[in-house]
C-alpha cells in the first residue's frame, strides 16, 4: 500500500522567517545605530545603558539568526534564539499598548516598513506559534538545511 | 565517533566563514554608504540661530507635525535661553510621508522665512502643534500663524504657489536621507548623530557639564 506523502511546508516556511529577520537585521546594521536607538526609547522600558546596548546588539542578532536559519545551520539554536527574541518583542509592543504610549509606528523593520503597534503584536504572535511549530517538527525544518547535509546519517 | 567529531568540526568551520563573510559584506556596504553620504551642508541664513562662533553647533532635521520635533524645539529654545552664547543652530526640513501636514506646514515656514519671520513663525507652528495637527484643514491655522507674525499673506500666498519652495524642502530631505535619517527629531551636534528629544537632551546636559557651566 502507497501512502501520498503531503508537502512539506516547513523548509519554505523557515527560509521566509529567515529572510524576513536577516533583512530586518541587515538593514539595522548598516543604518546608524542612533535611528534604532531612538525606535528602543520610544518604548521607555529598559534603562538608558540596556538601551544603548541592545540599540548596538539587538540587529545583529536579528541578521545571525536569520542568516542561519536560511541556510538552515545550527537550527535548534536558532529557532531558540528567534524564539527569545519574539518574546522580548512582544514584551516590549505589549507594554507599550497597555501603557498607551505614543507610538505610532513600530520601527521593528528599520525604515524598510512599518505598521503599527497591535498589527505587529498579532504578527509577532504568529511567528512565535510558527517558531514552535518549526521547533517541534525539527526533523521536517531540517530538509534543504546545511544541518541536514553535515549530518546526512545522524541527528545533530 | 570519528565521523560525528569531523562532522562538527566541519560545521564550526562553515559558521566561521559564514559570520566572516557576513560581517565582511556588513561593513563593505557601511564604509561605502560613509564614502557616499558626506556632510550635512551649511544652511541658509533665514533658518539659522545663534552665534556662529558659538561651541556647540546643532543642525536639526524637523517635521513641524510631529511631536517629539515639538518637544525637542522647547528643549533647544530653554537650553538657548539659559545657554545664550553656547549654541549655534541651524534647521532643516525633513516632512514625513505619514504625517498629513508636514510638507503643507514646511512651506508655509519657508515661506515665513522669505519675508524673514521664520523664527517666529516656526516658535508658532510648534506651541499650536497640538491643535492644527488634528484640523481637516490645516491652512487656515497656518494663515492665522502668519497674521499673528505680521506677514503679508499677498506675498505669503504667491509664495505658496513657487516651485522653488517644495524643491528647497526636497532638497533638505534627501540630505537627510543621504546622511541616514529614518525618523524626526534628528539632530548632528557638532557633527554627532543624536535621534529623539531624550537623547538630545542627554547630549545638551553632558556638554553643559563638561564645560562647567
Amino acid at each position: 500500500m502507497c501512502r501520498r506523502q503531503g508537502i512539506n511546508i516547513y523548509p519554505f516556511l523557515r527560509i521566509l522567517t529567515g529572510l524576513l529577520f536577516m533583512t530586518s537585521g541587515f538593514e539595522k546594521v548598516i543604518s546608524p545605530h542612533q535611528n534604532f536607538l531612538y525606535v528602543i526609547q520610544s518604548y521607555a522600558f529598559l534603562n538608558p545603558l540596556l538601551e544603548e546596548m541592545a540599540a548596538h546588539l539587538l540587529p545583529w542578532c536579528e541578521f545571525f539568526i536569520g542568516i542561519f536559519l536560511v541556510l538552515g545551520l545550527w537550527l535548534n539554536r536558532s529557532l531558540l534564539g528567534l524564539a527569545f527574541l519574539l518574546v522580548m518583542f512582544l514584551e516590549a509592543v505589549a507594554q507599550a499598548i497597555l501603557r498607551h504610549l505614543p507610538i505610532e509606528e513600530c520601527g521593528c523593520f528599520g525604515g524598510l516598513m512599518s505598521f503599527p503597534l497591535p498589527s505587529v503584536l498579532v504578527f509577532d504572535t504568529a511567528l512565535f506559534i510558527l517558531t514552535g511549530l518549526m521547533y517541534y517538527k525539527i526533523e521536517k525544518t531540517q530538509r534543504f538545511s546545511l544541518d541536514q547535509y553535515l549530518f546526512k546519517n545522524e541527528a545533530p | 565517533m570519528a565521523d560525528k567529531r569531523s562532522q562538527v568540526s566541519a560545521k564550526i568551520k562553515i559558521t566561521i566563514i559564514v559570520v566572516v563573510l557576513s560581517v565582511a559584506v556588513v561593513l563593505g556596504v557601511k564604509s561605502l554608504k560613509a564614502f557616499v553620504k558626506g556632510s550635512v551642508q551649511a544652511n541658509i541664513s533665514a533658518r539659522v540661530k545663534g552665534d556662529k562662533k558659538a561651541p556647540v553647533h546643532i543642525t536639526e532635521f524637523i517635521d513641524f507635525e510631529c511631536p517629539a520635533c515639538a518637544e525637542g524645539a522647547r528643549h533647544i529654545k530653554k537650553f538657548m535661553t539659559e545657554h545664550p552664547p553656547t549654541v549655534y543652530l541651524e534647521l532643516k526640513y525633513f516632512p514625513l510621508s505619514s504625517h498629513r501636514y508636514g510638507l503643507l506646514s514646511a512651506q508655509y515656514a519657508e515661506c515665513a522665512g522669505r519675508q524673514g519671520k521664520f523664527w517666529p513663525f516656526h516658535d508658532y507652528l510648534i506651541e499650536r502643534q497640538a491643535n492644527w495637527k488634528r484640523l481637516a484643514h490645516a491652512a487656515p491655522a497656518f494663515e492665522q500663524i502668519a497674521q499673528d507674525v505680521d506677514m503679508n499673506l499677498e506675498i505669503l500666498s504667491q509664495c505658496l504657489k513657487d516651485t522653488s519652495v517644495t524643491e528647497s524642502i526636497q532638497k533638505d530631505r534627501q540630505e537627510g536621507d543621504t546622511l541616514g535619517i529614518k525618523s524626526t527629531p534628528t539632530y548632528y551636534i557638532n557633527g554627532k548623530m543624536v535621534v529623539g528629544a531624550a537623547s538630545l537632551g542627554t547630549e545638551l546636559n553632558k556638554y553643559v557639564q563638561e564645560a562647567g557651566h
